[in-house]
């Protein structure tokens, strides 16, 4: 009998599980691929390794800019993804030697639930019967790829976040359709390394959900930097290579060698046996409350499997709120202060209330807003770069409701934003915050001041 | 020369008034015969008439405050005039609230008048406000706590910083936007849903609602919607009562409606008589031979009566009013009919003798639901009386008419809600199938 069975060993499964061991709790874990999920196998950790090796062959490449001279500067595409490989094989291991440590049971296979026994939960996995007095489902989400008309017959043309990272020789060409934050990962590697990129996306901007204003910027940069795009812009069919859409009322066409589908993630809630247990069902995914309970008692769900707000790091706090409260500390999971990070090159980072959603849902806020080089390190290490800070505030009583920045390494300090909203801080009280001297950072500061 | 007006003691049992509605404010004209204020008692509402011409000098309450019966409500005179022998420099400057326990007995009223409106002295006690040390006002500036609301732990009840710690000990830490907002609005957290528990701008709002703002209201209880609830409380709190339910053939009862209808649309019946009165007619003649339902239980011994004393609940816009038919074992089917009409009109006019509402008055009470269709309920004992009746809708029940014929008869629900430590659930059962007996056999000698 298990205190806690957790189904999907992505940051939602292996964080919780890793909690809820170091708190004494008797823990089965259930994968049926390799730990780490999505995140550290598909997604976060294998992209952010090929686009450090873009940047720094960028960095090289332009090192002229800073009296830097390099000679013959090239990569090896094979080497690239070699390395990738490397880096995701050693996250895995350390995070099955976590499991070790924390005394979690991992059972590597499809685990299926099987329903409730009046010995509790029962999920069977490689033929055996697991029991358990809670479980946890975390088994994410999937890239969606719509029914496009061709899209089934262009076969391997076609591609996934799953599939680009399999990718061993570099096309010359791609085409993307659906520019948010995986599609313009993407797109920035692929341009980075000499491929030509187009991105086609249905809305106005890309970057859907982030600042406005921003998005546009990082889009301007990319475009002087040789992306085409193509917004408004819906996507009828695909012929082979030729992705064909329509805008202003007329029919165009793009084509490139490879083409990237991503136009979002859809919630795995089949193939494992939850319709055993009646679990509710929103049309995102699986229905929780504010303590990631399901309508079924004894029964949570973490992560992406929720169909909302799918990042990583929103599916370990929701692991961990469930751990909490399994764990008799009261804890309710907050969406109002959880960063996005898009790691083009510039870096867009953001949280809280951006202006669009602020003034939709009627919210009254002052804003300010900055160019990164008010920031001296930014200057030094930025030649030639732009980039911006935007805060907005209550009107009211000035509290911090969301701060968004273009420019590196804003991935690396939107945290401190984070902190500003969770706790409700007002200028007042980050007026007497002490920042480093020289940094990146300072430009939060300096934002302040300009209120 | 000046009148002092005093509010009448309506009836033996009344001590204080409520004040609905002063009609003629200071300094107002008035003729003999005006309106110059409406009061009610716990359940009656009278106004009163000026005894003079002239003018009013004084009037010493507002609306809505609870005097004491037979004290000064206003002076009237002619302008100019001065009143103040009339009130007597010795009347204590009492709240009328605190004169209220002792005033039962007729006080003179020069004596009794109070010279300072009640509103004034309550003010003077709140202006004792305890002293807040400095520290402690510190602390709870910055904590957003309204210190002058602690009760001081110092000496003379001073406000000390650690009164302020002990209430920031148990409430959750909270943000900096919500100390602000705190502060403002005078608002405290109860729990915390942030970082580690810690209480943020939206815990200190729970209570109001950003469309309907809250979603409720706190009115002030009627006189007496306070005088009902705390009969009603007492009566389940101080009895041990409990409800038999039993129907009784309405099929006679049903014929002779009939009947009376035809003779009132014959104009041979002037006076309409209901159901009601039929079930209280049989309830009469049942208590005839159950004295012992007849009774008031006074805890060392049982008041059994000669007579019935009927009481009828009675559904007003003021609250629910049980007046009494004195002697209604003297009256035939017309007059008890009459009776009946004329207590309940008085009541829903708000012109009933106040000596007719008191339990007391009445030796058994029957309160008819049957009309809005009520099939069953327990109705609530007027204490002291030993029992009340609760008469419910007709309903068709199944009912063996011999010979294994089984028709749908018309049934009259009974239910006696009876005070178990005056009667035995026997006695009360005889009785209740007795109540049912006279309405299965009654007799009108009208036709």
């Amino acid at each position: 009998m298990f205190d806690l069975m957790i189904i999907g060993g992505g940051p939602a499964g292996y964080v919780a599980a890793e909690r809820a061991g170091h708190k004494g709790l008797n823990v089965v874990l259930f994968e049926k691929n390799k730990m780490g999920g999505v995140c550290l196998n598909e997604g976060c950790i294998p992209t952010k390794t090929l686009l450090y090796s873009a940047k720094t062959y960028e960095n090289a490449l332009h090192g002229d800019k800073y009296g830097v001279y390099g000679d013959n500067i090239r990569f090896d595409f094979g080497k690239i993804a070699a390395r990738k490989d490397k880096v995701v094989r050693k996250l895995v291991a350390g995070v099955e030697s976590k499991m070790k440590l924390h005394h979690v049971t991992v059972v590597k296979g499809e685990a299926v639930i099987q329903g409730r026994s009046p010995k509790g939960l029962e999920v069977t996995c490689n033929g055996e019967s697991y029991l358990g007095a809670n479980l946890l489902i975390c088994t994410g989400s999937e890239a969606f790829v719509p029914p496009i008309p061709g899209i089934a017959e262009a076969g391997d043309i076609i591609l996934t976040n799953r599939e680009i990272l399999a990718l061993k020789e570099q096309p010359t060409s791609m085409v993307i359709i659906g520019g948010g934050v995986i599609g313009m990962e993407f797109a920035s590697f692929y341009n980075s390394l000499g491929t030509k990129v187009t991105v086609v996306e249905m809305l106005p901007e890309i970057l859907g959900g982030l600042d406005f204003e921003i998005s546009a910027m990082l889009r301007d940069i990319y475009a002087k930097k040789g992306i085409t795009y193509h917004l408004n812009a819906k996507v009828v069919k695909v012929e082979g290579t030729s992705v064909i859409f329509e805008k202003d009322g007329a029919t165009e066409s793009v084509s490139g060698e490879k083409i990237l589908v991503s136009v979002g993630r859809r919630a795995v809630t089949k193939g494992f046996g939850l319709e055993n247990l009646s679990v509710e069902l929103t049309r995102g995914g699986i229905k929780v409350d504010e303590k990631m309970r399901t309508n079924v008692p004894g029964v949570y769900a973490a992560g992406d499997v929720t169909g909302f707000s799918l990042l990583a790091h929103t599916a370990s706090r929701e692991g961990e709120v469930v751990v909490n409260n399994l764990t008799g500390r009261t804890d309710v999971m907050r969406y109002d202060a959880i960063p996005g990070v898009v790691y083009t090159n510039p870096e867009v980072a953001g949280v809280g209330l951006t202006e669009e959603v602020a003034k939709a849902k009627g919210i009254a806020y002052k804003v300010a807003k900055l160019p990164m080089a008010y920031a001296g390190r930014f200057v030094a290490e930025n030649e030639g770069g732009s980039g911006l800070c935007k805060v907005l505030i209550g009107e009211k009583y000035g509290e911090v409701l969301g701060v968004h920045m273009l420019g590196n390494p804003c991935s690396e300090m939107i945290y401190g934003a984070c902190m500003a909203i969770e706790q409700e801080m007002t200028l007042a009280e980050m007026q007497e915050v002490v920042f480093p001297h020289p940094t990146v950072s300072e430009i939060f500061k300096e934002t302040i001041f300009a209120f | 020369m000046a009148v002092v007006v005093i509010l009448p003691k309506q009836g033996q049992s009344v001590e204080s008034c409520i004040i609905t509605e002063i009609k003629k404010k200071k300094g107002d004209t008035v003729k003999k015969g005006d309106i110059l204020f409406s009061y009610e008692t716990d359940k009656a509402s009278f106004e009163e008439e000026s005894p003079t011409d002239g003018v009013v000098l004084e009037c010493f309450y507002n609306d809505g405050d609870e005097v004491t019966v037979l004290l000064s409500m206003m002076v009237i005179g002619q302008p100019g005039e001065d009143f103040a022998s009339f009130l007597g420099n010795s009347a204590p400057a009492a709240p009328a609230v605190e004169v209220a326990a002792s005033a039962s007995d007729a006080t003179p009223i020069v004596e009794a008048a109070p010279v300072a409106p009640a509103a004034v002295v309550a003010s003077a006690v709140k202006e004792t406000a305890s002293f807040v040390s400095p520290r402690a006002k510190n602390l709870a500036a910055t904590e957003a706590i309204d210190a002058a609301q602690l009760a001081g732990s110092g000496p003379n009840g001073r406000v000390i910083e650690k009164d302020v710690q002990a209430v920031l000990e148990k409430r959750p830490k909270l943000t900096p936007l919500g100390k602000k907002i705190a502060a403002e609005e005078g608002i405290q957290p109860t729990s915390g849903s942030g970082l580690a528990g810690m209480a943020k701008s939206n815990d200190l709002v729970p209570l109001v609602n950003a469309v309907y703002n809250v979603d409720f209201e706190d009115k002030k209880l009627t006189n007496m919607r306070k005088l009902i609830a705390k009969a009603m409380h007492s009566s389940l709190q101080n009895s041990a009562q409990l409800t038999h339910h039993l129907g009784a053939d309405a099929r006679r009862m049903m014929e002779l409606r009939k009947k009376i209808k035809k003779a009132m649309d014959a104009g041979t019946l002037t006076t309409n008589i209901t159901l009601n009165d039929m079930v209280c007619f049989a309830v009469i003649k049942a208590l005839k031979k159950f004295p012992n339902v007849n009774s008031h239980f006074l805890g060392e011994n049982i008041r059994l009566f000669n007579k019935v004393h009927l009481g009828l609940a009675v559904d007003t816009d003021r609250g629910l009013m049980v007046p009494a038919v004195r002697n209604a074992d003297d009256l035939s089917i017309l007059g008890l009919a009459n009776q009946l009409k004329e207590v309940a009109g008085a009541c829903r006019k708000g012109a009933i003798a106040p000596e007719l509402l008191s339990a007391e008055a009445a030796t058994f009470t029957v309160s008819n639901l049957g009309a809005y269709g009520v099939e069953m309920f327990t109705p609530v004992i007027n204490l002291p009386q030993s029992a009340i009746l609760g008469v419910n809708t007709i309903v068709p029940r199944p009912k063996d008419l011999g010979d294994g014929v089984y028709a749908f008869v018309p049934y009259i629900g009974l239910s006696l809600t009876y005070d178990h430590r005056s009667l035995d659930g026997g006695e009360a059962t005889r009785f209740l199938k007795q109540i049912a007996v006279e309405i299965e056999n009654l007799e009108l000698d009208i036709f």
